[in-house]
């Protein structure tokens, strides 16, 4: 809607001097906005792309001496990452962990939303409390679950008296469950995120749809699912997509609460990456099992990215139809 | 069933009450937990039964470890040596830098993005896989990289990838507010003869300024609290907040949980109440402004 409005497309066919100028002076206006996007990636992304490029096709660790005579070695390290069975295990790891804490942020997410969306007394309050714990600095929810998940600690001790039942497990010392310990974190730490996505979509949504089928006397459930929920498919999918990246990157949690362990249990992705890198100092093995992630990531990303362009299309439709809020002064 | 309308609201409301107070307490208990903790003697950080209040609550930790106060020194989990508040000047130099160049340059590429479309929207796509693909895929060639150019452990190296990192949040974010300003304006300004910039900083920016308080404060959570980039690239010269937290995991054998808890305390407080400032603009910013409030 914009471009025309303001600037080039206005220029006569037969460009005067004047319109020529005038066309030079916008070319350099719009290059000099994307100027430091265009230096970030000349000079920090683009040398970082390619040394990790260079790494990951050479044999060099700290104490291989300087690193731009490392022996070339083509695909070997390629090779070693994909047939070593605990690269294998992150991925698994890093997909159930981001699967999961996925699904439980959006189903409490949602839940909250839909019981949030119609105005009721201290709203506010609940709402407020509700993305407390997005607000915390992920190392600290790490440390605050180490104070409370010990098993003689507060929260089994709270669970004990509540049911009466001894309830004793060792949240960060049992293999079996400290990648569950995590996953419960990352959704206590980011059912606000959906939470907030899914409040803002519910109250978003126009109201005919849903005051039509009330009229017809469907019922709240039919409503829920044959209004509500299609309705606000662009936002569910953007809550599970960008929920999804954010916790296959997760790294602070897991690694100050568990540093991979106990055994491995909870060595996903970025925690494997790391350790080969920093504490096995690995890094040419490192490199090679970064680009694989990337790539694999990208294949990821670039199917999110098509999910959420046509997302956005539908959500920008729907809030030029609603009264689409302005600017508050 | 014999129920009457008005009964069965008076349940559902109930129960959503219920459901609601529920999930509040669990939202809340572990933020409870650890400022509890934080005001809590030694003896209480770690017994059996829990103590679920601190008593008599004491502000040791916190005199101990954010201005290592010499009389709570004497105590073998004395580890302060006044290094938070260096951490805290970090902390804050950094984040509100970067934040402060992605929030300007974001902004002015949004500008170019919403009137002169200078990125197509497949770019724009694009622009969010700097923050879609996880940061740990390029920390090693991006330490080497630093080392071999001097920007390892230097306030300015993390400055520059929190500034790359947080652009997307920031041109997104900025450009579904610009996208809210009729083009008029605009338009009116050229007429009488403004120049390109001046449009940008003296009408466009100034029309939006509570847009760009909420991007800022927005990215401001962001850069305060990122814990691996600066677990990299800052080593011993400059630590951030959250690095020096993690500190205290690693340097001793006991566990310090009210020092610990009273750091944490100061650290995440802040970011509260940033958060809290712009709650209503958060579905924004975290959807990369798609979805609006």
């Amino acid at each position: 809607m914009t471009v025309a409005a303001l600037s080039a497309a206005e220029a006569p066919l037969q460009a005067s001097p004047r319109a020529v100028s005038r066309r030079r002076a916008i070319r350099r206006f719009k290059l000099s906005l994307l100027a430091p996007l265009i230096a970030l990636f000349a000079f920090v992304l683009m040398p970082v792309l390619l040394l990790q490029l260079y790494f990951s096709v050479h044999q060099w660790t700290v104490y291989l001496g300087s690193w731009w005579d490392a022996d070339y070695i083509g695909l070997d390290l390629f090779k070693e990452v994909l047939t070593d069975p605990r690269f294998g295990w992150a991925v698994v790891r890093s997909l159930a962990f981001a699967t999961g804490s996925t699904i439980g942020c959006f189903v409490f997410g949602f839940l909250l939303a839909y019981l949030m969306h119609k105005p009721f007394r201290g709203q506010a309050i609940y709402y407020i409390i509700f993305i407390l714990p997005m607000l915390t600095v992920p190392v600290v929810v790490a440390y605050t679950a180490e104070m409370m998940l010990y098993q003689s600690g507060p929260l089994n001790d709270v669970i004990t008296r509540l049911s009466g039942i001894e309830f004793k497990p060792s949240w960060l010392s049992d293999p079996h469950l400290a990648l569950m310990t995590v996953s419960l974190l990352e959704i206590w730490n980011w059912t606000p995120f959906s939470f907030i996505i899914m409040l803002a979509g519910l109250t978003a949504i126009p109201k005919e749809p849903i005051e039509a089928a009330e009229i017809l006397g469907a019922s709240k459930w039919r409503i829920f699912w044959e209004v509500q929920v299609p309705l606000l498919r662009p936002v569910i999918l953007l809550a599970l997509v960008l929920r999804f990246l954010e916790a296959m990157a997760e790294f602070p949690k897991t690694w100050s609460l568990f540093q991979g362990g106990p055994g491995s249990a909870t060595e996903t992705l970025p925690v494997y990456i790391f350790m080969t890198t920093w504490q096995y100092f690995e890094i040419s093995k490192g490199a090679a099992m970064s680009y694989i992630v990337m790539l694999l990531m990208i294949v990821i990303v670039l199917f999110a990215i098509r999910l959420l362009r046509r997302e956005k299309r539908s959500l920008d439709k729907m809030y030029e139809q609603t009264d689409s809020p302005k600017v508050e002064a | 069933m014999a129920m009457t309308k008005s009964q069965r609201r008076r349940i559902t409301s109930g129960v959503r009450y219920v459901v609601l107070s529920v999930w509040g307490l669990m939202a809340f208990f572990p933020i409870y937990w650890i400022i509890s903790t934080s005001f809590k003697l030694d003896t209480q950080w770690f017994a059996w039964p829990p103590y679920y209040f601190p008593s008599p609550p004491t502000l040791a930790n916190y005199m101990n470890v954010w201005f290592g106060a010499e009389e709570y020194a004497q105590t073998q989990y004395a580890i302060s040596s006044q290094k938070p508040l260096i951490s805290l000047y970090n902390s804050t130099v950094i984040a509100v830098t970067s934040t402060f160049l992605s929030v300007l340059f974001g902004s002015m590429i949004a500008y170019g993005v919403s009137r002169y479309r200078i990125l197509s929207e497949a770019r724009m796509f694009q622009l969010l896989m700097l923050r879609m693909i996880p940061p740990i895929v390029i920390v090693a060639p991006l330490s080497l990289y630093y080392t071999a150019i001097g920007l390892i452990d230097t306030r300015f190296g993390l400055i520059l990838v929190y500034f790359l990192t947080t652009l997307p949040y920031a041109v997104w974010m900025t450009k579904s507010f610009i996208d809210e300003v009729p083009l008029e304006v605009e338009q009116a300004a050229e007429i009488l003869g403004a120049s390109r910039w001046r449009t940008v900083f003296e009408i466009v920016l100034p029309l939006i300024r509570s847009g760009l308080v909420a991007t800022f404060l927005f990215i401001l959570i962001l850069t305060w609290s990122e814990y691996l980039l600066a677990l990299i690239i800052t080593k011993t010269q400059v630590t951030t907040l959250p690095i020096e937290l993690s500190k205290y995991q690693g340097s001793t054998e006991g566990r310090v949980y009210g020092r610990q808890a009273a750091l944490a305390v100061g650290i995440t407080v802040p970011l509260m109440i940033v958060g809290l400032i712009i709650r209503k603009h958060l579905a924004r910013g975290f959807s990369f402004g798609m979805v609006r409030r």
